[in-house]
C-alpha cells in the first residue's frame, strides 16, 4: 500500500520510468484519489478530482490533436534581460514577425507559439537561426528552446537546456532533469522540497498529488499541470504599441510661420481623431519638416498632462514653431507623435472659465502650458515655505499650486522679514566699519542674530540689521560674526 | 405698490443712483473693485478701490520704495477668495521671500512666478491677463510703448483681471492706456502716492502710513 501511494501519478506519458507504470496507473491513481477521500476529507480535496477529470485522456488528446502547438521559449540572460524592459518590448516587436502569438513574461521572458510558422522560415532551425539573428541585432543574449507547452518551454531555456520536443508524448521525459528553480517558485518552497530530496522536475513529478497540494499549495500543482500539458495554458498576447506618424508635402515650399500650421493643422487633426478613437492622449510630440538640402528640421513639444485636444496641440505648436529659425523653406512636414498615454476623460463645463457663473479653468494648466511652451519649463514656478531659520534656505520653488495652502502658521517671526530676497548676498563697501550702499546707510534696528547650519553644511552666524539708504528704501543688511566682519546686503523691505 | 414712508424716500434715491447700471459723470469707472486695504486710498481711488480688471501702472522713484506693500492687501483678498485664480508675477527683479509674502495673507498655493526677459515679459503678462485663468498678473517691466500697454489693458478687460505694470519713475511722461498711473515715494515708516492718471476719479498726492509695523513685517512690533 505504501508502494502505491508514492505511485508516480504525473508520469502518464514519462518515458523511462513510466512504460511499466503508466499501465499500472488507471486503476490504482482512480483508486487512490478515490481512497483518500473516503478515508479523509481534506482541504485540498478537490485536486484529486482535478486529477481525475483531466485524467480521461481520449477528449485531451483529441483537443490536442486537433490544434497542435509548439511554444518557442526565449530566456534573455546577461544584464540585457534583467536592466532594460524595453529590451524585451523591442525584441518582442520584432518576433511579431514570426507569428501573431507572442507572449511577454516579464522580466526576462517571451514565448512564441511557432507552430504554424515552422514550414514558412525553415523548421525549427531556420526559426531559431532567423530568432538568433534579432538577438544579436538588439545587442541581447537568450536561450532558446521548443517545447509543446509554454512553461515548459520557458523552464527549458532557463535551465539553459537546448531542447527541442515538438512530441507531447516525450515532455516529461525530457523535462526531467532540469533543477526546479526554472519553475521560479519561492525560495522557501525550494528549500522545503530540498530537504525531503526533491531536487528536479523530474522528482516532484514523481511526488502524490493530494500530498504535494496540500503541502506546498494548490497553485504548484497547478503549475506542475501547465508544465506538463494536463491543464490548458492560456498566455495573454503581447500587441505592439500603436503610434501616429503621419507625413504631408506642403502645397509650395515655404518658410512661413502661418503657412507651416496650416499645412500641419489636417495632421493635428488626424491626430486629434486617433487619439480620441484611443482615449488617449500624448505625452510628447515631434513635427519634422524637411528642406530641399539641409538636415531636416525637428520640433519637440513635451507636455505636461495627456493632451489630445487639436486646437490645444496647435496653439503650443503654433508658439514652438514660432521660436524655430529655418534655414531654409521647407517642402514636407510630419508630425510623429510619442506613445499613447490614457487620459482622464471629463466633461467640459457650460460656462467659459471666468464667465459669470464659470468655474475656473482647471487649475489654469492650458495657459501655464503655453507659457512653458514658450519660456521654457522651468520659466513658470510656485513658491513654497520651507521651516527654516536661515532665509536663503526658507523658500524654494515648487510645481504651480503645489504648495500646500497652510505649510506654515504665518507670522513666525520675531522680527520684520523683507519681501524681496536677494539670490545671493551682496558685499557691500564699508567706510568707518559701517556699510555703503549708493551712499551712506542709517542703521535703524537692534541687531537679530540668525545662525547655524551645521546640519547641512551651510553653517551662518550673522547679525542682521534694517537700513534706510539714501533713497528712503528699506534694506535688509547683515554682518558677518566671523573675523572679516564683512556687510552684506540681503534683502529689500519693499 | 405699497406707499413708502417720507423718510424711506432719500434713502430709496441713494439706492436707485448706486444701481450699478446708472452711469453719472462724476462716476464714470463703475465697475467691480477690490478694496486696497488703504482707507484713504480707497476714498481717492475711482469706485472706492483697485479695478478688478483693467490695467494700472505703478510708477516708483526706485525699486523697493514700497510699491509692492501697496498692493500687497488687495493681492492677499484675491487669493484668498474660494474660487480664487492664479496671480502671475512676471520677471520680478528679484526672489520674493516667501515667509514674509505668506505672512501678509497671501494664499502661496494661487501664485505664479514667470521668468522671462525683455519683450517675452509682456507677452507673458498679456497672456496671463488674457487667459481667463488669473485675477491678477504682475510685471516689471523696463520699456513698453503705448500701443503696447493699450494691449495689456484689453488683455486684462478680456480676462477680466487686474493688471500692475512696474515701471520706473521717468516713464510718467510717456503716454499710456492704463486706467490708473500712480507714482510712489518713500516716507519714514509710509509712502507718497501720486495719482497722475486716474479714469473717473481724483487727481492729486496723499500719504500712507504704514498702519503699527511695516506691512510685510509679519505683524510685530
Amino acid at each position: 500500500m505504501s508502494a502505491r501511494r508514492t505511485i508516480d501519478l504525473f508520469a502518464r506519458r514519462d518515458e523511462r520510468p513510466s512504460a511499466r507504470l503508466e499501465q499500472s496507473l488507471p486503476t490504482g491513481g482512480h483508486e487512490r484519489a478515490s481512497g483518500a477521500g473516503q478515508r479523509a476529507p481534506r482541504p485540498a480535496a478537490p485536486q484529486p478530482q482535478v486529477a481525475r477529470g483531466n485524467r480521461t485522456p481520449p477528449a485531451g488528446r483529441a483537443a490536442r490533436a486537433a490544434a497542435p502547438e509548439l511554444w518557442l521559449g526565449l530566456h534573455l540572460t546577461g544584464a540585457a534581460g534583467r536592466c532594460a524592459p524595453q529590451g524585451l518590448q523591442r525584441l518582442a516587436i520584432r518576433a511579431l514577425r514570426f507569428t501573431p502569438r507572442v507572449s511577454l513574461v516579464p522580466p526576462d521572458g517571451l514565448l512564441l507559439e511557432v507552430h504554424a510558422s515552422l514550414r514558412l522560415f525553415g523548421g525549427v532551425e531556420g526559426l531559431r537561426r532567423a530568432l538568433r539573428r534579432e538577438c544579436a541585432d538588439l545587442a541581447i543574449a537568450g536561450s532558446l528552446a521548443f517545447a509543446p507547452t509554454p512553461l515548459a518551454a520557458l523552464a527549458a531555456a532557463r535551465g539553459e537546456c537546448a531542447l527541442v520536443l515538438q512530441d507531447a508524448a516525450r515532455l516529461i521525459g525530457s523535462l526531467a532533469p532540469l533543477p526546479l528553480r526554472v519553475l521560479r517558485w519561492p525560495q522557501e518552497v525550494l528549500d522545503r522540497l530540498a530537504a525531503i530530496g526533491v531536487r528536479t522536475i523530474g522528482q516532484v513529478l514523481r511526488l502524490p498529488r493530494a500530498g504535494f497540494a496540500q503541502r506546498f499549495g494548490a497553485t504548484r500543482l497547478a503549475d506542475l499541470d501547465r508544465l506538463t500539458g494536463r491543464a490548458p495554458d492560456p498566455r495573454e498576447r503581447f500587441e505592439a504599441p500603436v503610434r501616429f506618424r503621419c507625413r504631408r508635402e506642403l502645397p509650395c515650399e515655404s518658410a512661413s510661420h502661418g503657412q507651416l500650421i496650416a499645412a500641419l493643422a489636417p495632421l493635428i487633426e488626424a491626430l486629434e481623431r486617433f487619439l480620441e478613437a484611443r482615449q488617449c492622449g500624448v505625452l510628447a510630440l515631434e513635427c519634422r519638416l524637411w528642406h530641399r538640402h539641409a538636415e531636416p528640421t525637428r520640433c519637440v513639444l513635451r507636455l505636461a498632462d495627456p493632451l489630445a485636444d487639436a486646437a490645444r496641440l496647435t496653439e503650443l505648436l503654433g508658439e514652438r514653431l514660432r521660436m524655430l529659425t529655418l534655414p531654409e523653406p521647407a517642402h514636407t512636414c510630419e508630425l510623429r507623435a510619442g506613445e499613447p498615454v490614457p487620459r482622464a476623460l471629463c466633461s467640459s463645463g457650460l460656462w467659459q472659465s471666468g464667465e459669470h457663473g464659470g468655474v475656473p479653468e482647471a487649475r489654469g494648466s492650458a495657459f501655464i502650458e503655453r507659457l512653458r511652451a514658450r519660456l521654457g519649463p522651468e520659466a513658470v514656478q510656485g513658491l513654497a515655505v520651507v521651516p527654516d531659520h536661515r532665509p536663503e534656505a526658507a523658500w524654494r520653488v515648487t510645481e504651480p499650486g503645489a504648495c500646500a495652502p497652510s505649510a506654515i502658521a504665518s507670522g513666525d517671526f520675531t522680527a520684520a522679514r523683507p519681501l524681496w530676497l536677494l539670490p545671493v548676498p551682496r558685499p557691500l563697501r564699508q567706510r568707518d566699519g559701517l556699510p555703503r550702499y549708493r551712499g551712506a546707510l542709517r542703521l535703524e534696528s537692534e541687531p537679530e542674530r540668525i545662525e547655524t547650519g551645521w546640519w547641512d553644511g551651510r553653517d551662518i552666524e550673522r547679525d542682521y540689521y534694517e537700513a534706510v539708504d539714501v533713497y528712503g528704501r528699506r534694506l535688509w543688511l547683515f554682518r558677518e560674526r566671523a573675523a572679516p566682519h564683512r556687510w552684506f546686503l540681503q534683502g529689500v523691505f519693499a | 405698490m405699497p406707499s413708502d414712508p417720507p423718510h424711506g424716500r432719500a434713502a430709496r434715491l441713494e439706492d436707485l443712483l448706486a444701481h450699478p447700471l446708472l452711469w453719472r459723470a462724476g462716476h464714470a469707472a463703475r465697475q467691480p473693485v477690490c478694496s486696497s486695504g488703504f482707507a484713504r486710498l480707497d476714498e481717492a481711488l475711482p469706485g472706492g478701490g483697485w479695478p478688478r480688471s483693467g490695467l494700472i501702472e505703478v510708477l516708483p522713484v526706485r525699486f523697493g520704495v514700497g510699491e509692492l506693500k501697496l498692493l500687497l492687501p488687495a493681492l492677499a483678498a484675491l487669493t484668498t477668495r474660494p474660487e480664487a485664480r492664479w496671480s502671475a508675477w512676471v520677471a520680478p527683479p528679484l526672489s520674493p521671500f516667501t515667509p514674509a509674502l505668506l505672512a501678509t495673507g497671501i494664499d502661496l498655493s494661487r501664485l505664479l512666478i514667470v521668468r522671462a526677459q525683455g519683450k517675452e515679459c509682456l507677452w507673458a503678462l498679456e497672456q496671463a491677463l488674457g487667459s481667463g485663468a488669473c485675477d491678477s498678473g504682475l510685471a516689471w517691466a523696463r520699456h513698453a510703448l503705448p500701443r503696447q500697454i493699450r494691449r495689456l489693458h484689453l488683455a486684462a478687460q478680456r480676462g477680466s483681471a487686474l493688471g500692475v505694470l512696474f515701471r520706473p519713475r521717468a516713464s510718467a511722461r510717456e503716454a499710456s492706456a492704463a486706467m490708473l498711473r500712480l507714482v510712489v515715494e518713500p516716507l519714514e515708516r509710509g509712502v507718497r502716492v501720486t495719482l497722475l492718471k486716474s479714469r473717473g476719479g481724483a487727481r492729486g498726492a496723499l500719504d500712507l502710513t504704514w498702519g503699527g509695523a511695516y506691512p510685510g513685517a509679519g505683524g510685530c512690533p
